[in-house]
């Protein structure tokens, strides 16, 4: 979630519009009559082949070795990977990761597709709304994460206090291993459903409202409004904010690690890909095996990438709906 | 097409050089001050006396060099390793925290100070702190900073309303072993509901950091698997407390959660290092005057602080260990203390006058006057390198019967499998 944050509105590929044909002067000549243009990009590829390339091959070479990230490293093959799937601890944390993300995503999307058809009707104080949803967006995540541990806290906290006196049973939210999902489920909620809703928006705005006068005119609910009208002209946008959620939940990272601690939390039940992988590289100086972890969730959000890929080209087969105006 | 011209071939070659020109600098020299009189030192927050720093930083007395402090935040040891690792950047002089173990295995990237003259200090300073700064190869890498001795903190007016003990004497007296202080736990819980303590998890490490044996011996042979061993004693205290549930169940992770207990009463107590009053005076200021600490059953032990060490790569060993040794002096480490209250390593800092506690956390108890005492008593044991390797599996499962009920001796069969196939993992095991 945190991850992307490009504007929705994908611009649709071009293919075959103004493509140069093909000059014989290509190659190193070509580089060296365009070189202020290659200097002038040249900043962010070297900063990602050193940065970016460079750590991402590395980590392949690391994930086939046993390396304490200081002394000598001893390639191992496979090993780390035979154990990676042997390892209770690690599927652990892919089921957690997913219950996670499940626990989040679902609602979120909802309340932000909500939010978003309130704040684009005629109200007052529009603007104010409109930031006031995504401010919990900008908030520190640490100075979040104690305010939602004592928001939460099984003792003196505040959701407890409330249910106690409303003469229902106390939850231990950050000791049982229902709690603790909950809990991670509610701060990415609560962080990211305003910048959906956001998303949403623009893509609301980018809606003629000549249909919705149409629909008016048809003597349609509200209700009817948003089910038959609204949401399936959003659908693309709804596909990027699934497919954003995706990335941000399958990486999940920093609310655990701020909530609960590196250990992940009682019974490591808030113990998520992500957390394992530091957890292993950078509190237990196991590098290959952090890498191996790193690799395989590479794998499981390759799997997800095809999944949501399918979904999209499903999509474009059927007959197309009236043409989405381009947001901003 | 024009081909390039000789002007814009000197001109690509020469941007080319200015943009290379930095990072091939990088590589000439493993520290990080070019200036041959200029040691580097890491620290990290209050692990040493501003004050002194602010002295060495002019010069280290009887050198001529003097010291540059450069305050690292966190992830200290990701830093030092990964700076150790790539041979750039090393610092002339580092800190290094309680986990000194873990740099065991890469301890040539150390000198050994005992080359340096470092013997004729050794009595100086507690002999178990000592030897936690030798390694198994019996080289002397880490320098005694702090120390962490342990004592047993609790709330006197909470104790006195369950009609316990009050003074810390009578306390200490009534808790000589940890059945008693269990005992006494389940009494407190019964009259007010308090719990003794927050976690079991702390009582199974209070346990190990006072016993002379831990999780493995110095060739990395697993000790805990033995019948009677020290880790499967401490093992069966926390399951002890559990049972007669005097732990609170709030694990470290959920510190406000800790803090509203300690404020409130609600959790009356901690076994806990000297360190730790400065601690608590921050998170439960109101309960001011209503602390004690009472000696923890069997003896004291330590937990936390700090050593100092020299990288391989220091361009001036003999100015580094000068200015280790200088601001470890008795005088010195009783300056840290007044300062930020580092907990000296050398006894003969608390016979300093300057050296004093001047708050009334405590009422009329002196807090130096128990720690400096319990000091004396803590035993001398080994770290193994692996240890942290294996450690979280235990208090894992300890967490997991506390919190969860699950059954003692499966929590112990999977805690000493996982340590089994974790040390398999890493080669220390075949």
């Amino acid at each position: 979630m945190s991850a992307l944050n490009a504007p929705p509105a994908a611009a649709p590929l071009r293919t075959g519009d103004g493509a140069v044909p093909r000059s014989r002067a290509r190659g190193w000549r070509g580089i060296l009559t365009h070189w202020p243009q290659y200097l002038a990009i040249a900043p962010f590829y070297v900063l990602f082949l050193v940065f970016g390339l460079f750590p991402i091959v590395f980590s392949i070479v690391l994930s086939f070795t046993d390396w304490d990230g200081m002394g000598d490293i001893h390639f191992a093959g496979l090993s780390q990977y035979v154990y990676l799937v042997q390892d209770s601890r690690f599927w652990n944390a892919v089921a957690n990761t997913f219950i996670i993300w499940i626990l989040s995503t679902v609602p979120m999307l909802f309340l932000a597709l909500v939010i978003a058809f309130l704040l684009h009707q005629n109200i007052r104080f529009r603007g104010i709304y409109r930031v006031a949803f995504f401010l919990p967006n900008v908030t520190s995540m640490v100075a979040m994460a104690i305010v939602f541990g004592s928001v939460f806290s099984d003792t003196f906290g505040i959701v407890n206090s409330a249910l106690t006196a409303l003469h229902l049973d106390s939850v231990p939210w950050l000791s049982s291993s229902w709690g603790i999902k909950v809990t991670i489920a509610v701060m990415v909620i609560w962080r990211f459903t305003g910048y959906n809703a956001i998303i949403y928006l623009a893509g609301l705005q980018s809606i003629p409202t000549d249909l919705y006068d149409a629909a008016k005119t048809d003597g349609a609910s509200t209700w009817q409004i948003f089910t038959r009208v609204t949401i399936p002209l959003l659908r693309p946008i709804i596909l990027f904010t699934v497919i954003t959620s995706t990335v941000g939940g399958l990486s999940l990272f920093t609310e655990p690690q701020v909530l609960l601690g590196d250990a992940g939390g009682n019974g490591e039940a808030g113990m998520t890909i992500v957390l394992y992988q530091y957890n292993q590289a950078f509190t237990q100086f196991d590098f290959g095996y952090g890498s191996a972890i790193a690799w395989a969730l590479f794998v499981l959000a390759s799997v997800f990438a095809i999944i949501n890929w399918r979904l999209l080209s499903e999509r474009s087969e059927t007959p197309r709906r009236p043409r989405t105006r381009r947001t901003r | 097409m024009t081909s390039p011209t000789r002007r814009a071939l000197l001109r690509a070659a020469g941007v080319t050089g200015l943009l290379t020109a930095p990072l091939a600098a990088c590589g000439t020299s493993p520290t990080i001050s070019e200036d041959p009189d200029e040691l580097v030192l890491w620290y990290w927050d209050r692990s040493a006396s501003p004050e002194l720093l602010t002295k060495a930083a002019r010069s280290i007395p009887g050198t001529a060099s003097h010291v540059r402090a450069d305050a690292i935040g966190t992830t200290f040891d990701t830093k030092l390793r990964t700076s150790l690792a790539g041979g750039a950047y090393i610092p002339d002089i580092t800190y290094i925290n309680s986990n000194n173990a873990l740099y065991f295995r890469n301890e040539n990237q150390f000198l050994d100070m005992n080359e340096l003259g470092a013997k004729e200090y050794a009595s100086d300073y507690y002999p178990w702190k000592w030897d936690l700064g030798t390694t198994p190869e019996n080289r002397f890498c880490f320098f005694p900073l702090d120390i962490g001795p342990t004592g047993f903190f609790y709330r006197q007016d909470v104790f006195e309303q369950a009609g316990l003990p009050t003074s810390p004497d009578e306390v200490s007296e009534a808790v000589r072993t940890w059945k008693d202080w269990i005992d006494l736990g389940a009494e407190l819980r019964k009259a007010t509901g308090s719990a003794l303590v927050t976690t079991a998890q702390s009582i199974y490490e209070q346990f190990l950091n006072a016993s002379a044996e831990r999780y493995l011996d110095e060739q990395d042979a697993p000790l805990y698997t033995k019948d009677g061993s020290a880790v499967r004693e401490a093992w069966d205290t926390a399951m002890a407390a559990i049972s007669a549930k005097v732990t609170a169940g709030i694990p470290e992770a959920r510190k406000t959660d800790q803090n509203a207990g300690w404020s409130s009463g609600k959790i009356a107590g901690s076994v806990n290092a000297a360190w730790w009053s400065q601690v608590l005076q921050e998170s439960a200021p109101d309960s001011e005057g209503l602390w004690r600490i009472a000696d923890q059953p069997v003896r004291p032990g330590n937990s936390g602080g700090s050593f100092a060490a020299i990288p391989h790569t220091c361009k001036d060993p003999e100015g580094a260990f000068a200015f280790i040794r200088w601001i470890n002096t008795p005088a010195h480490q009783a300056e840290a203390y007044n300062d930020v209250q580092l907990f000296p390593s050398a006894p003969d800092s608390y016979a300093s006058d300057t050296m004093k506690y001047g708050g009334r956390f405590f009422g009329d108890q002196d807090p130096l006057e128990f720690f400096s005492r319990a000091a004396e008593h803590v035993p001398t044991s080994f770290i193994s390198t692996w240890e942290s390797v294996i450690s979280g599996y235990f208090t894992l499962e300890i967490t997991n019967v506390e919190t969860a009920g699950k059954d003692p001796d499966r929590a112990w069969a999977d805690a000493t499998a996982a340590a089994e196939k974790a040390l398999r993992k890493r080669g220390v095991l075949s």
